[in-house]
């Protein structure tokens, strides 16, 4: 059964950040590709991808990663590799 | 012939879990085709659709293996690439990805043109120009389409219509084709990216699944893979349409929250109470639902297949709602067999006007196919009195174990096998 009691009844709702527990995206990020490691996939295209289209079938639902891979901020992420990029092809 | 024999009236609690998603199954386990090793699937579900593909597999010469519930393994190393049987290829119309894998693998395919649902015409043109514009020889004789390439070469592919279908077998043929193939127009369904990631754990090089344009790059050979099919949200949206419809309240895990947001978003503009994290929604209903206007769309939209439970879920919300169907041409035929049960919906075109009505009371009804018995199952636990849907193979196709999972849910359904007349 479900249980009652912490529902508003007026709005929708996304809840729970329990399972990034304050991790932060770097931290994510190294738990999301272990765990795509793990199932045999490539994880840097598949994580890249993920962050292209934002489309969670990228990231394994091994370990959790699907979830936690939600809890990342995508543009941020994006952000970061694209100065690091810059950064280390400057001529 | 079975039936489901349904006492509604009864608030859907509890918590259910999804299967693994009927669309992406289905390719993959073509897919697998592909690859000379042996690909093991994990998460199939274990309905009648998965049974037929695992029978053509068979067929076609291909060893299946089912090591434990929901795990299908496929090694096509030796193929022997045997006609598919138009006895099982008639049977549904995911039938029609052998053209592109065994096209890639062998050079070679011939099947049959694929059956499936009647819910409208659904030609198989695109899939046909995109084979061509890879070099293949493709004819239709006698029912029959034949595909043959000495040598398939990347091309630039565009899709007229968006087609889920075309652009996977566009994918599989591409995949073993010499240079780079870009697929334009290309569909964003999560099955499409399902299938590039089993491609490219193959060894395969897909990318841009998920976007309107997705590259191609051929290689020599695919191997051994192991993948993860995911979930239905088809079947969850069902499981979420009959928990608002019974003003239940249910939870359903294992589901992947962003492809279900246009049934959030429309559960919770008619009122019903969503709450959600990333793999699980829970919806809870206290009273009469609003009346809503839904239009079905490629993905990300409103998917096609949930417009029949959702119609089904609308007949008793209080005013009047429109459900339009922008996908499909004919699927609408279970409003008759709804209105048996007291609904007041008319079909004006392609659009459905639904007059919520204050109950449903229970008849005897016809699946007509998958997604339309899905409707009624939904309209029967909702209905006051006993609701009797026949036709429960096409559920059968795609909903695994639904009475035993709705059972857990506090439904009263039972499956009623047909009587064997002397």
């Amino acid at each position: 059964m479900v249980e009652e009691g912490r529902f508003n009844p007026d709005e929708t709702r996304v809840l729970g950040r329990s399972a990034a527990d304050g991790r932060s995206n770097r931290e994510i990020l190294l738990e999301v590709y272990e765990a795509l490691k793990e199932k045999g996939y490539d994880p840097i295209r598949q994580i890249a991808y993920y962050l292209v289209t934002g489309e969670p079938v990228y990231i394994t639902a091994h370990r959790n990663a699907r979830s936690l891979a939600a809890r990342l901020e995508r543009d941020e992420v994006i952000e970061e590799l694209v100065a690091f990029y810059l950064q280390h092809h400057r001529p | 012939m079975s039936r489901f024999l349904i006492h509604g009236g009864r608030p859907l609690k509890g918590r259910v879990r999804a299967s693994g998603r009927k669309n992406a199954a289905v390719a993959l386990l073509p897919a697998a085709l592909l690859a000379e090793g042996p690909v093991r699937l994990e998460n199939v579900p274990d309905i009648a659709d998965v049974h037929t593909y695992v029978d053509i597999l068979e067929a076609v010469g291909v060893d299946v293996r089912r090591p434990e519930p929901g795990v299908v393994e496929v090694d096509a190393s030796s193929l022997a690439g045997r006609p598919a049987p138009y006895e099982l290829v008639k049977k549904m119309r995911a039938s029609y990805y052998l053209l592109g894998a065994l096209l890639a693998r062998t050079g070679r395919a011939e099947v049959a043109l694929p059956g499936g649902c009647d819910i409208g015409t659904r030609p198989i043109d695109q899939h046909i120009k995109a084979f061509q514009a890879l070099g293949a020889d493709v004819t239709i004789e006698h029912g029959v389409v034949r595909a043959e390439a000495a040598r398939l070469r990347g091309a630039r592919i565009y899709l007229d219509i968006v087609s889920v279908g075309a652009t996977i077998n566009a994918m599989l043929a591409a995949s073993r084709a010499e240079g780079t193939t870009i697929i334009e127009n290309a569909a964003k369904e999560p099955h499409v990216v399902d299938v590039a990631i089993l491609l490219n754990a193959m060894g395969g090089r897909v990318v841009g699944a998920g976007t309107d344009v997705i590259k191609v790059t051929g290689v020599p050979r695919l191997g051994a893979a192991e993948h993860t099919v995911i979930p239905d949200e088809i079947e969850a949206a069902t499981y979420l349409m009959a928990a608002a419809g019974t003003r239940g309240d249910v939870v359903v895990e294992g589901v992947v929250t962003k492809h279900l947001e246009p049934v959030i978003a429309k559960l919770h503009e008619a009122g019903a109470q969503v709450e959600y994290d990333a793999d699980w929604i829970r919806v809870r209903a206290d009273g009469r639902l609003r009346a809503v206007s839904v239009k079905t769309l490629p993905y990300p939209g409103f998917p096609t297949d949930a417009q029949q439970p959702m119609t089904a879920l609308l007949s008793t919300a209080e005013g009047t709602s429109t459900v339009t169907e922008t996908i499909h041409e004919a699927r609408f035929r279970h409003v008759d067999e709804l209105k048996r049960m007291g609904t007041r919906i008319r079909v004006e075109g392609r659009t459905a006007v639904i007059e919520g009505v204050e109950r449903l009371s229970g008849a005897p009804v016809q699946a007509t196919d998958l997604r339309a018995g899905a409707a009624l199952v939904v309209a029967g636990l909702m209905a006051d009195g006993c609701t009797e849907v026949s036709g429960v193979e096409y559920l059968d196709r795609g909903y695994e174990r639904m009475e035993e999972k709705l059972r857990t849910l506090g439904a009263r359904i039972e499956r009623v096998e047909a009587a064997v007349t002397a």
